[in-house]
């Protein structure tokens, strides 16, 4: 995405970076703005105040094409004054002005976003702040334009997409829709459940109360990944069975009582979705090693030793399955994905794509997009005077997610060997700390010890970690705090302190 | 608009450059500088010169079309432009294009490459690199003579890199798992016999079988091996490891016939009338040679007694007794060796000095420290039998001075020498010759054509005889020569048959040796000082067993290298073939300009080998910028002063900027820019280019995978959407993780979580999870159990993961990663 972003840097695009820390792209940036960790909702209020108070929004597209416009507009206009979102964001109000008249005076302009955003306790108001952003300049539905998210996972558009959410099934089904259920139940011949199920940090909470007694993990570090690890642990423990799958052995394989082995995405063929919702293929490169099975395999063997028979000879004959069931997949055959790949939604053989969401319509049931009032939650936990550092996690160029595989590349470790903590070199000052020294980085859930590497691409007062390595395992400290709609955990947040350890 | 290219018209496009007009016309321009999309040189190439009517000469790259020019990209005035600027760059260029250690391999084995592949810990690929040529590498691993080892530069280090026990290290392994996984091409329906089943024979016979074709082996003795199998003492090639080496060959589906010998039970048109559509004969050269040495023949066949000992027959040999063995070839110094063994006092007498042995130095050191006494410089001039014993006169001999015209150096006895000494026996072994007879065998036979001294006469670049269908090849046609240059022989006819069988007519291509940078061909060409940043590590020895030990019995000498040793000694390998001969654009124009690759001899640059993925030679820079201009992120320095002089001086350099993207490497037109992970030299003719999805991030990046022999070699972007070509570090160099030794290979299990995990079968497995979720679901009910699905796998994957919890366990608790 950089690289995009770079070339169009080239060719004159304005580029406006939200980040507390000064990223790589930040110092490329026009306007940098080092907002308050968890503040998003505020300044994209911010943002739309401006654009509503000037009167810089795109009247026609909100009256054609939305609904619910009034309400926003008087919700932004009286709870977000400017000087509110100055308090809580940190961000002088005269940047957030320039910002607003320059995303809602261009012709085009998109709004990227990462796990910076989703990751907190308001995640999903953030993201519907900023979706209000795009429907009142009426940035949506056309080249070069949207709100989009940047999907960390090769295939986390695509488990989303084939319903592995506990309230939707394949392709974004409702469940509660008997007709829906009942296409399912005839193709899979096992009557459905009427209710939603549970989401995954509801699970652990489940399983700590006794509820939840077993958990099947298909290629999941979840006691190495999640928020809040101690809590993950103790949960994972109280489950009467673990079935983990994985290619390396995972930290979830030390609270498993069996680990699956299974080829890798090189090893096998398949699809996968970007996020981009481009249906791509997988293609097998080489053979798995000991001829292991894939996780599919695995699932339709257990499956048939509990009374259940697929009958699937390859990918292609679950893909077809997968078509018959989602009308949004229809169209795609592995044939059409030979050259390159489509984007859902595509409902007959014909179809091309749709590149572009939304051109007409809305996936609404009147078409039209219902502007949401983001409302605020500051972050679940802030520093004090016992934890006087907030921590943000997230990810380096160099590592991915729980690191198995990057950790197995030799020249990836010898780029990033280790864990660091960054800080502000006015902290690493004051606390008598240098580049390199140990420290015990302490939260109300735990601590764990990394070295520090001192830059000032971190603000004052704040620090920041990956969780790339199993040692120290820094999920450990991460907060408890979870996204009040989706129960996305608030990794972006924790309140910490830190010691010296000589 | 209109423009006319060698002298045809063309639809150019407004504003777009003569080399933009004539690449979509079709045409080639050669350029070493040019990079899509990106600003021109600093320091153009000038490759792409062209001359435009009117004009003169121009450069494609910059010049704009205009109506109506007559443009011609390959006239002679452009041509004489490119050789100069081409010989400019050719004198500054320092490299090897490939491996100097496979240049003298009968074989042609890509060494370095299957070297890197044990480097690398990927047994099996290197293995299935070897078999791509050779596949009887637990034979040629134990007898090969090494025409290898002395071209290695290695020993301007040190020593030579052991290539031959390396060799035999993966073969050994191969044997042990029941060999490796190969591709065999649908059946034709053709049928082939070949005749012998030694080492040519059994090549042929694979190399045909994979082609799909029916392969029957006719071999007269009562089980196959050749020579190595019923002449090469057991303590050089154990038959037990021949046996399961041929086993594994014949298990292709190749037929073998034993007891069938030709001449005595078929002729060729027996088998032509069988239905067989081509014969490969590969009979071997079993027949002595002689020496006509009075009495002669009363001395024992050195041949002979090595196949009765192979046979396990009775033979006249007794402890302690006095044997003279005559010759110094293989079959003279195997001899020798094995008579020691039967506890005889051996003598090997030998006309010419020890180094004029025909017999590998290593084997004739051997010889001596089991016992075997060398009287050199002597020759038997009269064998009488007296009885129970040999009287044989002896007179030592001088070499005449050189022939002017062939360079022999004749043997001459000194008369005043002679002298009569006593033997037990006295055993001929002056080698071996092909025979000659199988002209008597039939009517085809004897339409068989001839050289003048009656061996088979054959084309040798087919192996075809005159008679159609009839092929010929091993030490039959050759005389007696090596296990590797009969393997050569054998898929050489392999390739004819298969040829011939499916009227494909191969294309002659040119040579390209003269196109081949090397880095000097003899020590003294060679510059010892490139070589002094390499440092010394001492070659690894397979164990070998004291020669007091080992003269007791037959049982092998040297042993296999240990899997760190020999982990060990691929590491030494100094990677002297290109390994960016794959995407060398520098070569390809050479060839194109009919350039020679006069390079040079002395290197000006060490190698740069700091960056964590990327290896930098500059002896190799064509000073094209390609990389400079690759580079979204300033990660690269590159300064060149006095470009195009000998004086010209490179300094390269990564900055802190660089992101290890590698989008130099793949700019770079040559091997100066090269990838740590890509350790295998190959061409791009020769590998599978499959297009897949990166497995990190949700761009969703397309990948193109180059594969070849079970293992990737290296990844690049596809230049599709998303990506367009483009990747980041772990796209482009992140995919090696998947042969990590740390990959689980069997089910792990425990009942519960106070035990360590057991290692248990599938089956096992399956039982204890399908069985525990049902007692799970019958007592707490479907909503007690929960399923997390994988943002990595497949979406069929996570199709089949949900309808697990939705339709078999009956419960929506599933979830995805979305959160992380």
């Amino acid at each position: 995405m950089s690289y995009k972003i770079k070339d169009a840097l080239s060719r004159g695009l304005k580029l406006v970076v939200v980040d507390p820390r000064k990223t790589e792209l930040a110092s490329l940036a026009d306007l940098w703005l080092p907002l308050r960790p968890g503040s998003n909702v505020a300044l994209a209020n911010g943002i739309a105040h401006v654009i509503l108070r000037d009167g810089l929004y795109r009247e026609e597209f909100i009256r054609e094409r939305t609904e619910d416009f009034e309400a926003y507009a008087r919700y932004i206009l009286t709870e977000w004054p400017l000087e509110r979102v100055e308090r809580i964001t940190g961000i002088r109000k005269d940047y957030i002005e320039q910002v607003a008249r320059l995303y809602a005076r261009a012709e085009r302009a998109l709004i990227f976003w990462g796990l910076g955003v989703a990751e907190h306790r308001s995640g999903s108001y953030g993201v519907m702040a900023l979706a209000n952003l795009a429907l009142l300049c009426g940035h949506v539905g056309r080249p070069g334009t949207g709100a989009m998210p940047l999907r960390g996972q090769n295939n986390v558009q695509g488990a989303c997409d084939m319903g592995a959410l506990p309230y939707v099934l394949p392709g974004y089904q409702k469940i509660e829709d008997p007709l829906v259920r009942k296409k399912f139940e005839e193709v899979w011949g096992r009557p459905l459940p009427q209710r939603s199920g549970l989401t995954e940090p509801r699970m652990y909470q489940e399983a700590l109360s006794g509820n939840l007694r077993a958990l099947y993990i298909v290629g999941y570090d979840v006691a190495q990944t999640h928020a809040n690890l101690k809590m993950v642990h103790q949960a994972l423990i109280n489950l009467d069975l673990v079935v983990v799958h994985d290619i390396f052995f995972p930290k979830t394989g030390e609270f498993a009582h069996v680990v699956f082995p299974v080829a890798c995405l090189f090893e096998k063929e398949g699809t996968t979705d970007n996020g981009e919702r481009r249906v791509q293929r997988i293609r097998k490169l080489v053979d798995p090693p000991a001829d292991l099975p894939s996780d599919w395999e695995i699932l339709v063997e257990i499956a048939k030793r509990m009374g259940y028979s697929m009958s699937y000879r390859s990918p292609r004959d679950i893909f077809e399955e997968m078509r018959r069931l989602m009308p949004t997949f229809a169209g795609i055959t592995y044939e059409r994905l030979e050259e390159q790949g489509l984007c859902w939604p595509v409902p007959h053989e014909d179809h091309p794509g749709t590149g572009i969401m939304f051109e007409q319509n809305f996936a609404t049931p009147t078409g039209k997009a219902r502007f949401a009032i983001p409302r605020y939650w500051p972050p679940e936990e802030e520093p004090d005077e016992v934890y006087p550092f907030l921590l943000i996690t997230g990810r380096r160029l160099f590592h991915y997610n729980c690191g198995s595989m990057t950790r197995r590349v030799e020249g990836l470790m010898e780029l990033l060997p280790e864990e660091l903590v960054e800080m502000n070199p006015r902290d690493a000052r004051r606390l008598r700390l240098r580049e390199r020294d140990q420290v015990r980085i302490v939260s109300r859930r735990g601590e764990i010890v990394a070295r520090v590497h001192v830059t000032s691409r971190v603000p004052v007062g704040t620090l920041f970690m990956d969780f790339h390595f199993l040692d120290p395992l820094t999920n450990t400290i991460t907060s408890a705090g979870m996204d009040v709609k989706v129960h996305t955990p608030e990794y972006k947040v924790a309140a910490v302190r830190l010691e010296k350890l000589s | 608009m209109k423009i006319y290219l060698n002298g045809k018209e063309y639809e150019a496009r407004e504003g777009e450059t003569l080399l933009e007009a004539a690449e979509r016309a079709g045409i080639e321009i050669p350029s070493l500088c040019h990079l899509h999309g990106a600003e021109t040189s600093p320091v153009p190439c000038g490759l792409c010169t062209v001359e435009v009517e009117g004009e003169g000469l121009v450069r494609a790259c910059t010049t704009p079309v205009r109506e109506g020019w007559r443009v011609w990209t390959d006239s002679d005035p452009v041509k004489e432009a490119r050789r100069r600027i081409l010989e400019t760059l050719v004198a500054n260029h320092y490299g090897d294009c490939r491996a100097p250690c496979s240049q003298p391999c009968p074989g042609g084995l890509n060494i370095q490459g299957y070297v890197a592949l044990i480097a690398r810990g990927e047994y099996a690929a290197a293995l299935s690199l070897i078999k791509e040529r050779l596949p009887l590498p637990a034979l040629v691993g134990r007898v090969c003579p090494r025409f290898c080892e002395p071209r290695c530069r290695r020993a301007l280090v040190d020593a030579p890199v052991a290539i031959n026990d390396l060799k035999r290290f993966v073969a050994d392994w191969g044997l042990e798992r029941g060999g490796i996984r190969v591709e065999m091409a649908p059946p034709t329906g053709k049928r082939v016999a070949i005749v012998g089943a030694g080492p040519a024979g059994l090549t042929a016979a694979y190399y045909l079988r994979l082609k799909g074709h029916q392969v029957t082996i006719l071999e007269k003795e009562s089980e196959a091996g050749g020579m190595p199998r019923w002449v090469l003492p057991e303590f050089k090639i154990p038959r037990e490891v021949l046996r399961r080496e041929i086993e594994q060959l014949l298990s292709l589906g190749i037929e073998l016939r034993t007891g069938q010998a030709w001449g005595r039970d078929f002729t060729l048109k027996d088998l032509l009338a069988e239905g067989y559509q081509a014969v490969f004969l590969a009979v071997g050269a079993f027949k002595e040679r002689e020496h006509q040495i009075p009495g002669e023949e009363n001395s024992l066949s050195g041949l002979d007694l090595l196949y009765r000992l192979k046979k396990g027959e009775e033979i006249p040999i007794r402890k302690g007794q006095q044997i003279l063995v005559m010759g110094g070839g293989y079959t003279a110094v195997d001899t020798a060796r094995s008579l020691v063994r039967l506890g005889a006092e051996v003598t090997l007498i030998y006309p010419r000095s020890r180094v004029e042995m025909p017999a590998p130095q290593r084997e004739i050191r051997a010889a001596e420290a089991e016992g075997v006494k060398l009287f050199l410089m002597a020759i038997p001039l009269r064998i009488e039998r007296n009885g129970q014993a040999f009287r044989v006169e002896i007179a030592r001999t001088v070499l005449s001075e050189p022939d002017p015209k062939t360079k022999a150096r004749r043997i001459m006895p000194l008369e005043d020498t002679r002298e009569i000494r006593n033997f037990d026996w006295v055993v001929r072994a002056w080698g071996e010759e092909s025979f000659t007879e199988f002209r008597t065998f039939g009517e085809l036979e004897a339409r068989l054509a001839v050289t003048p001294t009656g061996q088979l006469k054959v084309q040798s670049n087919t192996l075809a005889t005159n008679i159609p269908g009839i092929f010929a090849g091993g030490d039959f046609v050759s005389g007696p020569k090596t296990v590797i240059q009969a393997v050569a022989s054998g898929r050489k006819a392999a390739e004819a048959i298969h040829a011939y069988l499916m009227g494909i007519k191969k294309e002659k291509s040119l040579p390209t040796v003269k196109f081949d940078f090397n880095r000097g061909r003899r020590p003294e060409d060679m510059d010892l000082e490139f070589y002094a940043q390499f440092p010394q590590v001492p070659r690894e020895k397979p164990a070998e067993r004291p020669a007091q030990e080992r003269k007791e019995d037959f049982q092998e000498v040297v042993g296999t290298l240990s899997e760190e040793a020999a982990r060990r000694e691929a590491e030494r390998c100094l990677k002297c073939g290109c390994l960016g001969f794959h995407k060398c654009t520098f070569r390809e124009i050479l060839i194109r300009e009919n350039v020679p690759a006069r390079g040079r001899v002395r290197a000006k640059y060490t190698l740069q080998t700091e960056h964590p993925f990327i290896e930098v030679d500059p002896n190799k820079c064509v000073g094209c910028f390609r990389c400079v201009r690759s580079c979204q992120h300033e990660g690269l320095e590159l300064k060149i002063y006095a470009q195009g002089t000998p004086e010209e001086e490179i300094h390269f350099n990564f900055t802190e900027h660089c992101v290890s993207c590698g989008a130099c490497v793949d700019a770079c037109p040559t091997g100066a820019l090269t990838r740590k992970d890509s350790t295998v030299p190959f061409s791009r003719n020769e590998v599978r280019e499959i297009r897949t999805v990166c497995p990190y991030c949700g761009t969703g990046c397309n990948l193109l995978a180059r594969v070849k022999n079970g293992t990737i070699l290296e990844v690049t972007g596809a230049p599709v959407p998303p990506n367009y070509g483009r990747l980041c570090v772990k796209g482009r160099f992140g995919y090696t993780c998947y042969r990590h030794p740390d990959r689980l290979k069997k089910p792990l299990l425990r009942r519960d979580r106070g035990q360590p995990f057991r290692e248990v079968s599938w089956e096992e497995a399956f039982e204890f999870v399908a069985e525990r979720l049902l007692e799970i679901r019958e007592r707490y009910g479907p909503d007690s159990i929960g399923v997390l699905c994988s943002a990595r796998t497949t979406n069929e994957e996570t199709f089949i993961a949900q309808k697990f919890a939705r339709a078999v366990i009956g419960t929506h608790n599933v979830d995805n990663p979305a959160r992380v």
